[in-house]
């Protein structure tokens, strides 16, 4: 997929951009409103993540323009600005998401996802976690036909790790995901690791599920096999 | 407190009440004086007319040739009298007096004029009298018209009085209401009030140039927090970026994802410190808007699911007590959220094992009222003193807290007028009291 990052910030438009790489993007950079203006002009995106913080530019009148031509790029509304209307603003103009910075690289990818999915129409498929069933349409988890009694916090929290399988998530992108902002002044790691004990000893109760696991001094993971 | 009408009023009706006792104090002399005047004028005149009429016709014609050589004539009702009478001379008499005469067995009081004259060589006294009663009966009935004048002109006055200062503080009362109704003074209305009265159009200008300057400050106290985020949360989102990505390379080994995942931690610390630090700048310069209605019951037990498996994983008992279930309307419900969470979470997090945090909803003379009460390590005097300015408490052990979570939810508390109390017994528990304000 085709991926415009529009961030005056040189060194976090490249940041962003080694990431979706490594997760098989392809990444065009703008650093300036008008160079971003031309880019959309011109090229074909699937995403364009947005950086409403640019000096030269409104972000906000960029999607404006977008939609104007035509362009069925999906925008991605960053911004440090951090103030409410900003938001509805954007989701008004019709950005698909929106972020607060700063970010978690890992979530930013899962909105790219969730909009992908949602644009394309794709229906989450089954996943297999060794004895375990993850039935994403039905937010369910399945262990031989019978379902594991989970919280919604907890599907999320598995769904998540699962979203991302192989990578090592630490407790505060997990929590950020989960929690969202509102909250930040009452992050407590704990909360996590209450939640993953929790998750562990319910799928015990069914089947063990070594692929949950912890790495040491990081976070947690859903390993690939 | 009185208003300002019934002030004016009131010292209007008290200022008249005062000047016409001292004038009716004084209305019994002064009408006597002009009454007494009026008299002896009249009786002067009739002086002059005797005289006169004594000298047209001589004097023969009044004065009996009796042994008494003296003259009396009086009214039937004995109101008037006069007498001219020879006398032996001497004595130049031309005066008003008050005396009593003994007519036809009756002693009445006259105010009389005495005076003496020569005719022929001979010297005569008259005397014309007014009896005192007839004087008295005049003042009185001039008393009572004067009086009667005076009450009705007195609640003619009331009543204009009253209605006149209506009128003229009508534009107060309008300034009044103007300011009664803002909730926020950019929502003002800057319209002025239509007045000719030059003190109150310098007030509600004053006002909305006020208005118009705390509007302002506002405007840019925004502006520094949204540039502030900016120049604070770029640096910060850079930087996380970068530890990220070294994170997720599988070459580097545990030792160094260990480092990475702590400075990570350290970044995060600060960028919810920023978070923190930015969300009360907001709360305090009102850019959150209050819109919302909320169900506290709902709000509360959302909450305490939330916390329910931190709760019992630390063997901590969650109640809620919901006696009385209030709607609360504009309020800012992610706020109120978070104001709540915070302090229960507290409350979790200074409990032991085996305690318990319980939540009360009660109606306490008129006013919704929220407690929430742990059994927790309590707190000292100095403790509690300090509890809800930034940076004081105690950053937990593993230094996840900003210690300015409760410095947010008192400053939400102020936001909503919301009155939160304290109390603590160390080692006892603590108890958080919210009174909500009347009207939500």
């Amino acid at each position: 997929m085709n991926v415009l990052i529009v961030e005056d910030e040189i060194s976090l438009a490249k940041e962003i951009a080694s990431f979706l790489k490594s997760e098989n993007f392809l990444c065009d950079l703008a650093f300036t409103g008008n160079e971003a203006s031309e880019k959309i002009a011109v090229n074909l995106y699937d995403f364009v993540l947005l950086d409403l913080g640019l000096p030269d530019y409104d972000g906000l009148d960029l999607i404006r323009e977008a939609c104007e031509l035509g362009s069925e790029a999906s925008f991605i509304v960053i911004t440090a600005r951090g103030a409410v209307e900003d938001k509805v603003k954007g989701l008004d103009l019709g950005a698909d998401d929106y972020l607060a910075k700063p970010f978690a690289l890992v979530e930013l990818l899962s909105r790219i996802n969730a909009v992908a999915r949602r644009k394309f129409n794709i229906v989450s498929p089954d996943i297999v976690l060794g004895d375990f069933i993850m039935k994403a349409q039905a937010r369910k988890l399945v262990c031989n036909e019978k379902e594991v009694d989970l919280t919604k916090k907890e599907y999320d929290l598995l769904h998540y790790l699962v979203l991302n399988r192989g990578k090592v998530l630490t407790r505060q992108q997990l929590y950020e995901h989960i929690w969202g902002n509102i909250l930040d002044d009452q992050y407590d790691s704990n909360f996590i690791d209450v939640h993953i004990k929790n998750l562990r000893r319910k799928m015990n109760q069914h089947a063990p599920a070594p692929w949950l696991e912890t790495v040491r001094g990081v976070g947690y993971r859903v390993s690939d096999e | 407190m009185i208003r300002l009408k019934t002030k004016l009023a009131l010292f209007n009706l008290l200022s008249k009440l005062i000047f016409t006792a001292l004038f009716l104090l004084f209305l019994p002399g002064i009408i006597e004086r002009i009454y007494l005047r009026q008299v002896d004028k009249d009786l002067i005149q009739k002086r002059e007319k005797t005289i006169a009429l004594i000298s047209e016709a001589g004097i023969e014609p009044f004065i009996e040739s009796d042994s008494t050589g003296a003259f009396g004539s009086f009214n039937i009702l004995k109101e008037e009298y006069i007498s001219l009478e020879k006398t032996r001379g001497g004595e130049e008499l031309n005066e008003i007096v008050i005396c009593d005469r003994f007519i036809e067995d009756e002693i009445i009081t006259y105010r009389a004029i005495n005076y003496t004259f020569q005719v022929d060589g001979e010297s005569y006294l008259l005397e014309i009298g007014k009896s005192l009663e007839t004087i008295t009966q005049g003042r009185k009935s001039i008393y009572r018209i004067i009086l009667g004048f005076l009450v009705f002109i007195i609640l003619l006055t009331l009543v204009t009085d009253l209605q006149y200062t209506r009128i003229i503080l009508k534009p107060l009362e309008k300034i009044k209401s103007k300011l009664r109704e803002i909730s926020s003074p950019t929502k003002f209305d800057k319209t002025p009030v239509k007045t000719n009265t030059l003190d109150f159009a310098a007030l509600d200008k004053a006002m909305i140039e006020l208005m118009m300057k705390i509007e302002d400050s506002f405007r840019k106290e925004k502006e520094i927090t949204v540039n502030i985020s900016h120049e604070l949360m770029t640096p910060i989102s850079v930087m996380r970026s970068k530890l990220e990505n070294i994170l997720i390379q599988e070459e580097i080994g545990e030792e160094t994802a260990m480092r990475i995942e702590e400075s990570l931690k350290t970044l995060q610390r600060l960028q919810r410190l920023v978070n923190s630090l930015l969300m009360i700048a907001r709360i305090e310069s009102r850019q959150y808007l209050l819109e919302d209605t909320a169900d506290m019951a709902d709000l509360l037990t959302e909450i305490t699911e939330e916390l329910k498996p931190v709760a019992t994983d630390k063997q901590v008992e969650l109640r809620g007590h919901y006696l009385f279930n209030g709607c609360l309307r504009q309020v800012n419900r992610p706020l109120l959220f978070s104001m709540f969470y915070n302090v229960i979470n507290n409350a979790v997090k200074n409990t032991g094992s085996g305690g318990s945090v319980s939540i009360r909803v009660e109606k306490i003379s008129g006013a919704l009222n929220v407690t929430v009460s742990d059994t927790g390590r309590g707190m000292t005097r100095e403790q509690l003193d300090k509890l809800f300015s930034r940076f004081s408490s105690r950053r937990d052990n593993n230094g996840d807290g900003t210690g300015i979570g409760l410095a947010i939810a008192k400053s939400i508390a102020d936001l909503h007028g919301i009155t939160v109390s304290v109390s603590s017994i160390p080692g006892k528990g603590t108890d958080f009291s919210f009174t909500f304000p009347e009207n939500s």
